[in-house]
């Protein structure tokens, strides 16, 4: 069976290299025989892979030893859940995740890309295989998975402690959908460049792609930084930490790329920009990969420092981002540009948020690679954290923030800014309001937090007065109103939801860093300590026994007002004696929107034990935030205007609507 | 076998994927202007909805249908460049190349970084087979996994322990004896094997906790000869050579004729002897893992292990002679074996080896002269 796994990666690599040269001879030459070699090849490849990957799999959940990343990587007494997710939980495994999501999405096109033009389809294909084919020569070179070991050992190292968790099986292949997902669109603009000509129904075929992959990461960034949030056991959410940098750079420049390709595809117009946004945003992809792997940071993500490796990567890197834009440059003037538009419009608007999104990408950038360039010519090191990115990142989102309300409400190619003020009258006044309740009854002391909770409830209202507007709320009769809210399209409330969502996210961590209050000390069984409003009792340090580790749980009772008990917490310092590591388990209580956090600390001699405590308001909105987001993005995705661009068939359907004010 | 007929079959599904739509007839294909039309058609509709629910002035309305107008008319100046062309030469020569690419390629890579000869080997197997066919360490697996499910077998860890101790598994050794002594109770065998067990850990030496192992081993069983040995050994390794020769030789008296342990105790006197003569070099024992296998074997056999040992490092020494250490050890052996000229013959060596005026050699002479030995004679 594992053989059967690498044989079928071998010939997932063949073939991938097949899928890159004949569609695109095919396109050259417009013949219709080889440009239809991609279809079929795209998806065999993607079964091979899937064989491959599923190969790899089996020999972790049965610890088969005699494979050595198996042997590197697992442990015959790890559950069977942590063996299966220790597949992708180290460098070979992860990287043949990557690319068995990148064959998943280029059969995807293959088998829903029917309806594109047959040239446009086949060089979309060849440029995914090129990505393919690249990618597989990396792991069969580099770092093959599948190696032996002859005699096998009779057991295994363990997996890495750190990813024995829950969020192993979620983050890593979230973000990777993520990541991947903006290769469909690197694929649709090098197409593009390739034929020197963007069809009209492009954006279209384009932007549900950007849809999925933004969706996929956003997700994808979210359950890392929970992960890293109750994992690593000091409480923070995000700690501008180049890895997550490496995440979030492809996200914002995802979020700029969303929104240009609603531009292009409603009014023909930004359409240089929104290719060049394409490669750029899998660029940044690509560059997060190439920075976790290679090793060249070291981080929580610390299961991969091979250098050797890093180089092949900078080549990589170097054949995608400098050959694309090389494309970019010699083919972007024979591209035609669209629509005109007025400075306050709709497209207006978006340009601003791309303006503001690009920038801020370009901010997270030169923090993260300033550091390194840094070390490269002087030797010297120098870190670049939050400080940095609170002074440049935060003064670029605030502005942004503020103005996200307007968008959505203001008129295509002429909008009146005056009238949408006067339609978001409502929101600004319950923004104040949460402004000053914060300011007079909360806390007075900080004027920033009253601010920011009033940018919070300003996103939340702005984004249902968008939909109450769009309803014709206030103008019209109930029932045409209801009738009205239902007919909308899908897309106008994914936009909402969006929205709605980054305002939770912006009042989950102001809330949190404004109101959060922390307490370090040592604790004996017994002692009681408070925490705003909180009573806990210390109830003692127990033994206890998992399956490949040994720990010390400490024991937490949440007080009533009462004094009984009403909820326990449990902390534990976790000791993993195969790799000699020990790991903290955070205790965590979710009350209401909030939640009080403890982790255990050293031991005493006396027998106390460090305890920290922290209570940490509205926390769980960051992800619930994130969550609303992604509903949207699925929202979006089910509009219909998404599935126009087919000749022929859909016409009769959809030829009936012109005439209806309502689909 | 199986995996040829497999990868046989994974390389025609492939070759397939490519050869099909190559061989395959024509297909009806649309031109992409058609496409085109179908969007712009849908954005005129769009943009009356949009008009409708006030989300555009009738006048910009009018401007962007204007457009969108203007890109239809453009359309139809394209025209259709779609006609397929018949397939050439060239054409032919690329699909051949293609479709021969598929199967040249995977198996020629494969052939380089496969293993096919190896077969999957999931540990549940390896461990359900027949304990015959299994390797020690399989069968320690085997044992492992069971003592995980059933933690409270004392028998099962009283049975793993002296296979530890034996596979040099030291500390895992002492985790064993102390659950089997927690579980069955105290023996003197167990007690035993525990202070064996901590003093090899710690490299041989007795260190307090395994003293009081042996000491409770002679509790339970006055005449335990391994308790003894050791416990002399620990007193040689103070220093008091004189209390650990009375030890030994109270044991050699007590010991029954054909005891295996009578040479180890002979050969740890011999040394002792020497050693209170000669006094300065630190006391070692046999090793213990040696003292543990020695202990279990006949004394030929034991007297072949110890000879074929040192052949071994003999050997060993003629291939990489620059090792001091072990050109004492081979030296110190043969003495301990009685067999002088050997001896006398790896001083020699030794020396040749490193110059006779090195620091070495100085070392090696002296270290013979405290053995009772000289270079020359």
């Amino acid at each position: 069976m594992v053989e059967t796994g690498h044989f079928a990666l071998v010939l997932a690599f063949a073939l991938s290299l097949v899928q890159t040269l004949v569609p695109m001879f095919g396109a050259r030459m417009n013949n219709q025989k080889m440009m239809a070699v991609g279809g079929p090849v795209a998806v065999t490849g993607f079964a091979l892979t899937a064989l491959s990957f599923a190969a790899l799999a089996i020999a972790y959940a049965t610890s088969d030893f005699s494979v050595a990343n198996v042997w590197d990587n697992s442990h015959s007494l790890q559950p069977l859940i942590y063996k299966i997710t220790g597949t992708w939980g180290n460098h070979e495994g992860s990287m043949l995740l990557w690319v068995l999501i990148l064959t998943f999405f280029g059969a995807l096109v293959a088998a829903f890309g029917s309806n594109l033009p047959a040239t446009l389809r086949a060089n979309v294909l060849a440029v995914q295989g090129a990505i393919g084919a690249t990618f597989l020569l990396f792991i069969l070179a580099t770092s093959n998975p599948f190696a032996r070991l002859n005699p096998a050992p009779i057991e295994g190292r363990d997996l890495n402690p750190i990813l024995q968790d829950l969020g192993l099986a979620i983050h890593p292949p979230l973000l990777y959908l993520g990541y991947v997902g903006f290769s469909i669109c690197f694929s649709f603009s090098v197409a593009a460049l390739i034929e020197g000509r963007i069809d009209a129904s492009w954006a279209r075929w384009v932007r549900p792609w950007t849809l999925v992959a933004w969706m996929f990461l956003t997700g994808g960034i979210a359950m890392g930084s929970y992960w890293a949030y109750y994992e690593l056991g000091w409480g923070g959410f995000w700690f501008w930490d180049p890895v997550e940098n490496a995440s979030f750079m492809p996200w914002l420049a995802g979020t700029a790329l969303l929104h240009s390709a609603i531009v292009m595809e409603k009014r023909s117009a930004l359409k240089i920009w929104t290719l060049l946004l394409a490669i750029l945003t899998f660029s940044l992809s690509l560059l997060g990969t190439f920075l976790v792997r290679s090793g060249v940071l070291t981080s929580v993500h610390a299961f991969a420092t091979d250098p050797t490796r890093g180089v092949f990567i900078l080549c990589i890197l170097t054949l995608f981002i400098g050959g694309s834009l090389a494309l970019f440059a010699f083919r972007a003037s024979r591209l035609t540009a669209g629509g005109l538009f007025h400075p306050i419009s709709r497209e207006g608007a978006l340009v601003l948020n791309n303006l503001f999104l690009t920038t801020a990408t370009a901010t997270v950038l030169i923090g993260t690679l300033y550091p390194l360039a840094v070390e490269a010519v002087s030797a010297d090191k120098i870190s670049v954290g939050a400080p940095f990115f609170n002074l440049t990142f935060g003064p670029l989102m605030v502005p942004l923030l503020v103005v996200v309300p307007f968008g959505p409400l203001l008129a295509w190619k002429r909008g009146d800014i005056f009238a949408v003020a006067q339609r978001l009258m409502a929101a600004f006044a319950a923004a104040l309001l949460a402004v000053l309740v914060t300011a007079l009854f909360i806390d007075g002391a900080s004027v920033f937090a009253a601010l920011g909770v009033g940018l919070g409830f300003w996103l939340i209202c702005g984004a249902l007065t968008d939909i109450a507007v769009k309803s014709g709320f206030g103008t019209v009769a109930p029932s045409i109103m209801l009738r009205r809210f239902a007919g909308l399209p899908r897309s106008v409330f994914g936009t909402a939801l969006a929205h709605l969502g980054l305002g939770l996210t912006t009042l989950g961590i102001v809330g949190t860093l404004c109101f959060g209050t922390e307490k370090i000390l040592s604790m004996h069984a017994g002692e009681t300590v408070q925490l705003s409003g909180h009573t806990l009792r210390f109830e003692g340090l127990y033994p206890a026994q998992g399956p490949n580790y040994s720990e010390d749980r400490g024991r937490f009772a949440l007080l009533g007002a009462d004094g009984s008990t009403t909820a326990v917490i449990t902390s534990s310092k976790r000791s993993y004696p195969v790799r000699q590591m020990t790991t903290t388990e955070s205790g965590i209580k979710t009350i209401g929107f909030s939640q009080l956090y403890l982790s255990l600390g050293d031991e005493g001699t006396d027998g106390s034990v460090v305890v920290r405590l922290w209570w940490k308001p509205l926390v769980t909105l960051i992800w619930g935030g994130a969550l609303v987001m992604m509903a949207g993005a699925a929202m979006s995705l089910m509009d219909r205007r998404l599935r126009v661009g087919a000749p022929s068939r859909r016409r009769k359907s959809t030829g009936a609507v012109p005439s209806a004010s309502l689909p | 076998m199986l995996f040829w007929v497999i990868a046989a079959i994974l390389t025609l599904g492939a070759s397939l994927a490519v050869l099909l739509p190559l061989a395959g007839g024509p297909k009806g294909v649309s031109a992409s202007s058609d496409h085109d039309l179908e969007v712009y058609r849908d954005q005129l509709s769009e943009l009356d909805r949009d008009v409708a629910r006030g989300l555009i002035q009738p006048a910009e309305a009018e401007e962007a249908r204007a457009e969108i107008a203007r890109r239809i008319l453009r359309l139809d100046n394209v025209g259709d460049k779609a006609a397929t062309r018949q397939p050439s030469m060239a054409t032919r020569l690329v699909a051949t190349a293609a479709v021969l690419a598929v199967p040249l390629v995977s198996w020629g890579l494969y052939s380089q970084l496969g293993s096919p000869e190896l077969p999957s080997q999931p540990l549940s197997e390896r461990l359900a087979k027949n304990p015959a066919d299994s390797s020690v360490d399989e069968l320690v697996a085997r044992a492992e996994a069971y003592l995980a499910a059933n933690p409270s077998d004392g028998r099962g860890w009283d049975v793993l322990a002296p296979v530890y101790l034996r596979m040099q598994r030291f500390s895992d050794a002492v985790t064993a004896y102390r659950n089997a002594i927690r579980l069955d109770g105290d023996s003197a065998a167990r007690q035993a094997g525990l202070g064996e067990a901590i003093a090899s850990a710690a490299g041989g030496i007795v260190s307090a906790d395994a003293q009081a192992a042996f000491e409770a081993a002679l509790k339970l069983d006055p005449a335990n000869p391994k308790a003894s040995f050791y416990l002399a050994m620990g007193m040689a390794q103070e220093g008091r050579i004189e209390e650990a020769t009375a030890g030994w030789q109270k044991m050699l008296a007590a010991l029954p004729q054909d005891s295996a342990w009578r040479a180890a105790v002979e050969q740890a006197l011999a040394e002792s002897a020497r050693r209170s003569v000669a006094s300065g070099v630190p006391a070692k024992g046999p090793d213990a893992g040696d003292v543990d296998a020695a202990s279990s074997m006949s004394p030929q056999d034991r007297e072949a292990m110890i000879n074929t040992m040192v052949a071994g490092l003999d050997e060993r020494l003629r291939q990489n002679p620059r090792d001091a250490e072990g050109w004492m050890q081979l030296i110190r052996s043969y003495v301990v074996l009685g067999k002088a000229d050997q001896a006398r013959g790896a001083l020699n060596r030794g020396i040749a080896v490193f110059g006779s005026d090195s620091e070495e050699a100085k070392k090696f002479t002296a270290f013979a002269v405290s053995l009772g030995l000289t270079a020359t004679e």
